[in-house]
């Protein structure tokens, strides 16, 4: 979650007590929605934590109904990711804003904000600390915290702590959290998420026990998508406020010249001499000692300068047309399905990629519009679908040219991939009318839609051949009891010439499908 | 007695020749599965598109287009069982010496097949849902064979009734259809069956409605005026059709229709005398080009001055026809067309009983009489 605006508009208050006061913006407005973005936190940390590494996630989540106060609920995720070293423990878990959130590479968002608003609202509602299990893959302990934040002054507390010898090769990070919650109303959205999730993340194994439930999603797949690399920003998108984040990094001789050739994306030599030729800026001076009105001046013409680079997709992680595919076969069990990776594009300075999957028929519901699973960096939205740029452009397309004729069993997965997803408000459940967005979303369910229309016609073509021996064969004893009767020849010789005159002319049709059919194995 | 000698015999074929035309048909499509081809039938096309209006002959006839029903053409695939199976009862019935009618065949030949259909379902489906559908196919063998279907033996509901001085031999049975009393003779669904043997009379005189006949009949009009009096009840069926016809054609007698003065009598008349569009195959059978309207004609209204309470208004469905028959090639005569105009213009009718508005016996004393030996009919 970034937070990078907010942070510079309410000093002087601790970011936790901000986040404790605020707590509806990051999700906790309810027993209910609090714990569904609890698990979700926890999750989404995990499979941070394995793919992003290499490793292929085993996950297990586990909701219990505490014994003594039937509305809390006692969340534990364990995973098999690289674990949380000893000494980060106190700050990933409770300090607000602990963690490099300025790394511009698209992830879920790991040990991120979330994961400490979840402990705060545990803090809030249960009074309990939150329990934390970790070993880091080379490392020859296990440790257990029982952790808790000191509101005021955004500081952790360690209630307590235990180390292990380790006595199995194991690593990973096993969290339990007691919160105030409402698991029967939340279950339902915490079953579709985790299965939109495996739905995205084929690789994974996830499995999901509740007080009345269980799911296993088994991994289907051991290819990981490509881990995304570390990208720079591009100068499209910058404002002051991470001008200056760069700039504290920066060596007190560095020029505008090197900074803007160093630490952005889509710039170069030639195209940095354009820029200040342009902007008339002092391509020699020196970076920290630009004053507010300067950086001011400057993201205004480096926003300003139409002549950058495309970003280069470089911290995308798409899951690939392989992956998609796999993942939505997992979950939807369709009889068709074709998928798109489109190539990236760019809005405002903000690399992305889309994918597109249609699936269609087989165990999907026949339904009146399509059914729309969309997903943002991995992550299922599960709100807000009817403002969200993708319902808009589904809706959209005449669906009747690619022969689906509705009500039908048609679902559209979308995912966009950004470094930036172009969120509508601060929900992040609804992605916003983007037109660079909008227009890739929509070539990418074209694509997809024109194979999924030649597929119709090639069903239509198999049932039609179908429907056609079904005909012939279901009036054939009447045909050959009555030539036999008008002419004594006998029922046996008429019926055997007409059965193989039926299938030559079936065969000659189902050829021509077939060769047909050849063009559309192009998926 | 005056005895009117028959023209010409007319010969419908022999029932050994009818078994073998249908045989003959089932022969061409077993013969064409033998080859290793697609079997099908050619029709004629039964539809107003395909109906000619020969001029010369004065009569509807069927065009030259043709139909093909493949067995394997999915839209084809049924009728063409229900062909073969409708043509498999007709023979049966031929080669076993039955006369059933067609609701007897319809009857016969439904049956209930089973099958399973594309999606894995159990289904079961009728030879055919409704009589309508049997019907058609009946009528499409008829023009494949061109034989009429009670050459064939198969039956109806015959509505037709026919008196006067004429003997008839039918089954070896001479009856004399001037001796039945108050009744009449019932004309059996195949007309062609019977054998007519002596006419006297100078005209037949066929009138729509059923009442006028008994009326007429009572009063023995057509011993007193020497004519046959027929009735077909309202739109004839076609035995009363085929009577008509052989009467004309037989014996060369003037045939007079009588009918309502609207536009479904007026189509009643062209009926007699051209065909009809539905049936227009028969009409080269049927059909009776010489046949004259007698009444009661539009005109009639004003010229015989019909006193204002017999006088309807039309309706607007009366009008539609009327409209209709005044774009018909066989109404395009002077005649027609004035009295057609003079409907549409002055939008009223008249039944036949209208014309009791100056006595009873104006009917059969003065109006027919006197429209007979003037020659003011319509043609």
């Amino acid at each position: 979650m970034s937070s990078v605006i907010l942070r510079s508009d309410f000093k002087g208050l601790s970011p936790a007590e901000f986040f404790y006061r605020n707590r509806e913006i990051a999700g906790f407005s309810n027993p209910v929605r609090a714990l569904y973005q609890t698990i979700r936190e926890l999750l989404e940390n995990s499979l941070d934590a394995t793919e992003l590494y290499g490793i292929l996630p085993t996950i297990e989540i586990d909701i219990k109904i505490d014994e003594e106060h039937s509305d809390r609920v006692i969340i534990t995720v364990k995973d098999n990711g690289i674990g949380v070293p000893i000494e980060h423990v106190p700050y990933v878990f409770g300090s607000v804003f602990y963690g490099s959130k300025y790394d511009l590479k698209q992830s879920r968002g790991i040990f991120g904000l979330g994961i400490k608003m979840a402990v705060l609202y545990s803090q809030l509602t249960t009074g309990k600390p939150i329990f934390v299990r970790s070993s880091t893959p080379d490392s020859p302990i296990v440790h257990e915290e029982e952790i808790m934040i000191d509101i005021s002054k955004n500081m952790p507390i360690i209630v307590s702590q235990r180390i292990f010898k380790k006595r199995r090769k194991e690593h990973g990070t096993e969290v339990r959290i007691t919160i105030e919650g409402n698991w029967a109303m939340a279950k339902r959205r915490v079953e579709e998420y985790v299965r939109r999730t495996a739905m995205i993340a084929p690789y994974a194994e996830i499995r999901l026990r509740g007080p009345d439930l269980e799911l296993e999603f088994k991994r289907s797949t051991r290819i990981l998508p490509n881990p995304p690399r570390l990208g720079k920003p591009h100068p499209y998108g910058v404002d002051i406020e991470l001008l200056k984040m760069l700039i504290s990094d920066c060596d007190a001789n560095m020029t505008l010249k090197e900074f803007l050739l160093k630490k952005f994306e889509g710039t170069g030599e030639r195209t940095i001499a354009t820029f200040l030729r342009w902007s008339k800026l002092n391509g020699n001076a020196k970076v920290k000692k630009l004053s507010i009105k300067d950086l001011d001046q400057l993201s205004k013409a480096m926003r300003g300068f139409s002549k950058w680079r495309r970003p280069r997709p470089i911290p995308l992680s798409p899951l690939g047309e392989k992956l998609l595919k796999e993942g939505v076969k997992k979950i939807l069990k369709p009889e068709y399905i074709s998928a798109v990776t489109r190539k990236a594009s760019s809005y405002s300075g903000h690399p992305f990629i889309v994918e597109v999957a249609i699936a269609y028929g087989g165990e999907i519901p026949v339904v009146d519009k399509p059914i729309l699973y969309r997903f943002a960096n991995k992550i299922p939205l599960l709100y807000d679908e009817g403002v969200d740029v993708a319902r808009k452009v589904v809706d959209s397309i005449d669906w009747g040219y690619y022969k689906v004729k509705f009500p039908a069993p048609l679902a559209v997965i979308v995912h966009i991939c950004s470094t930036k997803i172009p969120f509508k408000g601060v929900g992040k459940e609804a992605v916003a009318d983007v037109p660079e967005v909008e227009r890739e979303i929509a070539n990418a369910i074209k694509d997809c839609a024109r194979r999924l229309r030649r597929h119709i016609s090639y069903i239509e073509k198999i049932h039609e051949i179908k429907r056609r021996k079904i005909t012939i064969l279901k009036y054939l004893p009447e045909v050959t009891r009555a030539l036999n009767e008008i002419t004594g020849v006998s029922e046996k010789t008429i019926k055997e010439k007409l059965i193989a005159i039926l299938e030559k002319d079936l065969k000659s049709r189902g050829e021509a499908k077939i060769g047909k059919e050849a063009k559309t194995k192009s998926v | 007695m005056v005895k009117r000698r028959r023209r010409k015999a007319f010969k419908a074929p022999t029932y050994e020749e009818v078994i073998e035309r249908l045989e003959a048909l089932g022969r061409v499509v077993v013969d064409q599965i033998m080859k290793g081809e697609k079997p099908y039938f050619e029709i004629p096309v039964r539809s107003l598109a395909n109906t000619i209006w020969d001029s010369r002959r004065r009569i509807l006839r069927l065009g030259s287009k043709k139909a093909i029903r493949d067995f394997f053409s999915i839209n084809e695939s049924k009728k063409f069982m229900q062909t073969v199976l409708m043509l498999s009862l007709m023979l049966r019935a031929r080669r076993e010496n039955d006369y059933p009618t067609i609701r007897d065949l319809y009857y016969t030949g439904k049956h209930t097949i089973e099958y399973v259909d594309h999606l894995g379902r159990k289904r079961t489906e009728e030879t055919w849902y409704d009589q309508r559908e049997s019907n058609a196919i009946i009528q499409d063998i008829e023009v494949m064979t061109g034989i009429l279907r009670e050459h064939m033996g198969i039956m109806h509901d015959a509505k037709g009734k026919i008196v006067g001085n004429v003997i008839i031999r039918s089954k070896g049975y001479r009856i004399d259809l001037s001796r039945l009393g108050s009744g009449a003779y019932a004309i059996p669904p195949n007309p062609d069956r019977l054998e007519i043997l002596e006419v006297d009379a100078e005209y037949v005189l066929v009138v729509e409605k059923d009442a006028i006949f008994e009326r007429l009949n009572e009063e023995e009009y057509w011993r007193r005026e020497k004519c046959v009096l027929i009735t077909g009840k309202g739109q004839p069926d076609r035995s009363t059709r085929r009577m008509v016809r052989r009467l004309s054609e037989e014996f060369g007698l003037p045939i007079y229709i009588l009918t309502d003065c609207d536009s479904f009598g007026f189509y009643i008349y062209s009926v007699y005398r051209s065909g009809s569009i539905s049936l227009s195959y028969e009409s080269e059978r049927l059909a009776t080009p010489d046949a004259k309207f007698i009444g009661v004609a539009v005109t009639d209204i004003y010229e015989y001055k019909i006193p204002k309470n017999y006088i309807i208004k039309a309706t607007e469905r009366d009008l539609k026809r009327a409209k209709e028959l005044l774009s018909y090639p066989w109404f395009s005569s002077k005649a027609w067309q004035k009295q057609l105009k003079l409907f549409l213009k002055r939008k009223e009718k008249i039944e036949i009983e209208a014309l009791s508005g100056h006595g009873f016996k104006f009917l059969s004393h003065r109006y027919l009489p006197e429209k007979i030996s003037t020659g003011k009919w319509i043609e």
